[in-house]
Formats: structure tokens, sequence, C-alpha cells
């Protein structure tokens, strides 16, 4: 079990969800990934993403506008 | 000597050179200055044209220009790609005759490339719009055969050049096969790994209506994991299947692979920079500019042209020993055409939220504008154009000071 810590503070447009996608290609069952971000929009796109792929927001805290995420990755097939 | 060496020739490599070049002409004559360009494409060709070649068969050779062609008197362009660029020494090692040459100041600008290696089986199955104006045209001839089935256009995975160019390949699909009278033959079906048809909300709900009115069907969170071309499958990492009958897929991309393994790049070879001043962070006299950036914001080449410009401006200020110091906005400003002549555009910036903006024949007109003054623009031609275009946008003085170099506290991958 690894986990990454992805940096998306100050990312807009196309978004932390672009991080979030390429740290989730190189991740396996059981990995976490910590995404920070400062764009308000990504609590809720980081939960819809999750309950579509399978996979879990452990917990969500903001602090000082910076937004952590963290995901257990959990979707991915065998 | 100030020595400036320019890694990539591309838009933003070109734009830099060019409008440094121009600004510093007499110092160059007189020996004050020198400024090379390394790049080892014989041509450049313009990027946003390939959507064209491939979905209304526009001839792919109207798109390309000879790269020596494009650099002003008094910019050197070594006619080869770098195989290193060592930064803290100051130098980069040419890739075929090994040949050293030293720099004061670096500007890399050595944009993206797609890598087919994340996404097993996709190189041999997809038919790719979005990579040269060559595959592009191969990418027509496959288009022309088809009668029936299910075209599936869209994103194979993140990161990639141009984000609106997926959807626009998606309406130029639909608009091929209307205006051939085979729309009710053929299905076309837009992939995306993100929840919406576009990453950011408002453009989504711009575009997602003329989906629903052009019978396009969106299917979101996909994360292609492999393609399995015999059985014409398309396979998610969650173990989802998707068949298909023609495919026309962005790639996932990379930086240059000569930057893998360097401390200034992360994992995927993109260059880590400070997103005002365009440093490379942690060193005061290297630069990096347009795609090949870790940049928070799209890859585009508005982006790379007003990189370009900030960091031209302020060498040009402390070669004339001026206070004056630009900062890179955020300013992106990509062109997403909607068919049938029509188009909207994704406008914002580091403080400003993506506008709203409705597809119109306006915006279309705007698109094709410039494509005309895209050559001359790469020589720092129509530049009086851009600054009233980008108002406050354009760039931004500053006062502010660069903080001691400190490593990265978090990895950002
Ligand atoms: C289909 C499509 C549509 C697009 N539409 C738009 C649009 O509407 N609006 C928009 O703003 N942008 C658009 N773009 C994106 C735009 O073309 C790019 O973002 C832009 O060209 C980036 O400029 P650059 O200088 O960073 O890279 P490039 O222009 O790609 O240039 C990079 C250069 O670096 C050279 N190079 C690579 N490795 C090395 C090396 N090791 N040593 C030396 N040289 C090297 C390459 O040969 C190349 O010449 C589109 C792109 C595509 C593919």
């Amino acid at each position: 079990m690894a986990k990454t810590l992805v940096d998306s503070r100050g990312t807009a447009c196309p978004g932390p969800i672009t991080d979030l996608l390429r740290a989730y290609r190189k991740a396996s069952n059981g990995d976490v990934i910590e995404l920070l971000a400062t764009d308000p929009g990504v609590k809720a796109d980081a939960k819809a993403w999750c309950q579509r792929t399978n996979n879990e927001v452990l917990s969500t805290v903001e602090k000082n506008g910076v937004i952590t995420v963290e995901i257990k990755i959990m979707g991915k097939k065998g | 000597m100030k020595n400036v060496a320019v890694v990539g020739g591309g838009a933003g490599g070109l734009i830099f050179a060019n409008t440094l070049a121009k600004e510093m002409s007499e110092d160059i004559q007189s020996g004050k200055m020198k400024i090379r360009i390394f790049d080892g494409s014989i041509y450049h060709e313009f990027q946003p044209g390939y959507l064209a070649v491939a979905f209304r068969g526009r001839d792919p050779e109207s798109l390309r220009r000879y790269l020596s062609g494009l650099v002003l008197p008094g910019v050197e362009l070594v006619p080869e790609n770098c195989s290193k660029v060592d930064i803290d020494n100051r130098f980069v090692v040419t890739e075929k005759t090994g040949k050293k040459f030293e720099f004061d100041e670096v500007v890399i600008a050595t944009g993206s490339k797609p890598d087919y290696s994340q996404i097993p089986g996709l190189s041999q199955a997809n038919h790719d719009f979005h990579s040269s104006a060559r595959a592009s045209a191969d990418a027509y001839k496959r288009l022309q055969k088809v009668r029936w089935g299910k075209v599936v256009t869209g994103i194979a995975g993140v990161p990639y050049k141009c984000p609106p160019s997926p959807n626009e390949s998606a309406f130029m699909l639909d608009e091929f096969f209307v205006r051939r009278k085979l729309r009710n033959e053929v299905k076309v079906t837009f992939l995306t790994p993100y929840l919406r048809s576009y990453s950011n909300e408002t453009v989504n709900s711009i575009i997602e209506p003329i989906y629903k009115e052009r019978n396009i069907e969106i299917i979101t969170s996909f994360n292609l994991e492999s393609v399995d071309p015999e059985k014409e499958l398309l396979v998610s990492m969650e173990g989802d299947t998707l068949p298909y009958d023609t495919l026309f897929l962005v790639p996932p991309h990379t930086g240059a692979a000569i930057f893998k393994g360097e401390e200034y790049a992360d994992s995927d070879g993109w260059i880590k920079t400070d997103k005002y001043d365009l440093h490379v962070t942690d060193h005061d006299y290297a630069f990096a500019i347009g795609d090949a950036t870790n940049l928070p914001i799209s890859k585009a080449g508005v982006e790379a042209h007003l990189e370009a410009i900030v960091v031209a401006n302020n060498i040009v200020s402390e070669m004339n020993g001026s206070s004056d110091r630009y900062e890179f906005t955020g300013r992106l400003q990509c062109s997403m055409e909607t068919g049938f002549h029509q188009a909207t555009f994704v406008v914002g910036t580091y403080d400003k939220p993506i506008e709203r903006i409705q597809p119109s024949f306006y915006n279309y007109m705007q698109k094709k504008l410039m494509e005309r003054i895209y050559w001359a623009s790469l020589k720092g031609g129509y530049e009086w154009l851009f600054r009233w275009h980008f108002g406050e946008d354009y760039y931004r003085k500053t006062t502010r000071q660069r903080p001691p170099a400190q490593s990265p506290k978090v990895q950002n991958i």
C-alpha cells in the first residue's frame, strides 16, 4: 500500500481531477491518494468520481482555503 | 555576451526567440547577445488544423512551414534536438552530433507528445487525429470508409494538449456523417475519464445540450486501461468494457523523454515551473514555457504565446537595466468548434473563473482569423492585436521578488 501526495493547489481548468486521474492510472488497489486543491469544486467532484469508479473518499478537510481529500483506491479490477 | 539557448522551436520557442531578437537587434548585431534555437524538426505544423485534416479532408501540406523560414535574422537555428539540458552547469548537448553549447540563460519549450505506451492496444486500434498532419490525413482516409457502426471519440488519458479538441472531434464527426447523410447509420460516442462532457462545469453546461440535440452519446468516468483491437473492445481500469467499430481517441501525453529523471522535472517529464515568472523552480536563469511545463493550466498555444512574451520581456528589461518585471496571468483561450460553423471559447486566468461564452459564427470566424495570422505571429507579428485582445490579461507588471530557492514540500506527480 502506497500513499501518493498530489498537489493540485491553484488548478482550475482542466482542474484537480486531471491530477487525480494521472495518479489513479499509476495506483493499485489499497493505495491512498491525498489530493490537495484550492478549487472548491473538488469536494463534490472527488465524491462523485469515487462513487462512479468504486473508490472511497476517506476524508475531506478544509483548512486555510486548502481542501485535502483522501481517497482509498479499491475500484480497480483484479 | 549573453548567450540564450531555446530548446524547442515550436509555437512558444519561436515566439520567444523572435520577440527577443526583434527587441535586442542592436545587441545581437554588436555581439552582446546570441540566441540559438535547438530543434531537430524540419517543419513546424499548425496543430489546431489537424482536426480539419482528419474530419474535413483538408490538405495536410497546408499546415506546414519549414522551421528555417520561421526564425528571424539574429536567431541561429541549430537543426538538432538536445539530448541533455544541464541547467546547473549551463550547457546543452545535441542529440546527433553530441556537440556541447554553453548558455547564460535557457528557455525550455519542448512541448508535449502522445504516450501510447500507457494504454496497451491503443496504438494499433486508434486513428490518431491529434498528433501530426500526416496521422490526421490517415485518419481521414479511414473515416471516408465508415458507412455504419459505432464511432468512439474522446479522451483516452490525461493530460493532453488543447483540452477542447476531443469535444471538437465529436462535433465534427457528427457534422461529417450528417453531411454524408449517414448519421442514422452511425452512432457517435464521446468517451471521457472526467465526470462530464468537459471537465469545467461552466463549459459543460454550454456543450452538454448540444450533445443531446445532436444525439451524440456521452460516456463519462471511463478510465481506459487497454484496447483489444481484435475484439474491438475498450476495457476500463474498473473492468467495464465498451465495444467500438472505429476509434478516434486522444492519447495521454508526456513531456520530452530527455527530462525524465532530471531533478527539475516531475516523473512524467513535465518541467517544474513557477506559475508567474516561469522560472524553472530553483533556477534563476532557466525558464520553461508552453506545453512542456507542469503549470496547472491547459496545454495550449495561447498559453505558450503569452508565456513567451513574459519571459522575453523580462530578459529585455534585465539587459536594458530596467527594474520592470512581468508575470504570466494564467490566461487561457482555447477555441472549441461545435460544428456547422459555430464555436465557443474556454477563457479564464489564474484569478478569473472560466467565462460563459455561447457558441456563435463570430467565434468561429475568430478561430479562422487566428489561423490566418498564425505564421506571422510566430515571428512576433500582430503583437499589437494580441495585446489589445488580451488587455489586462496579456501580462501583469509585478514587483514580486523571487522567493529564495527551496525544495517543494509536496510531491507533484
Ligand atoms: C488537434 C489540436 C488542436 C489544437 N487547438 C488549439 C487551439 O485551438 N488553441 C490553442 O491555443 N492551442 C491549440 N492546440 C495546442 C497547441 O498547438 C500547442 O499547445 C502549442 O503548439 C504548444 O506550443 P509549444 O511551443 O509548447 O510546443 P510545440 O509547438 O509542440 O513545439 C515543441 C517543439 O519542441 C521540439 N522538441 C521536442 N523535443 C525536443 C528536444 N529534445 N530538443 C529540441 N527540440 C525538441 C519539437 O520538435 C517541437 O518543434 C491544439 C493542438 C492540437 C494537437
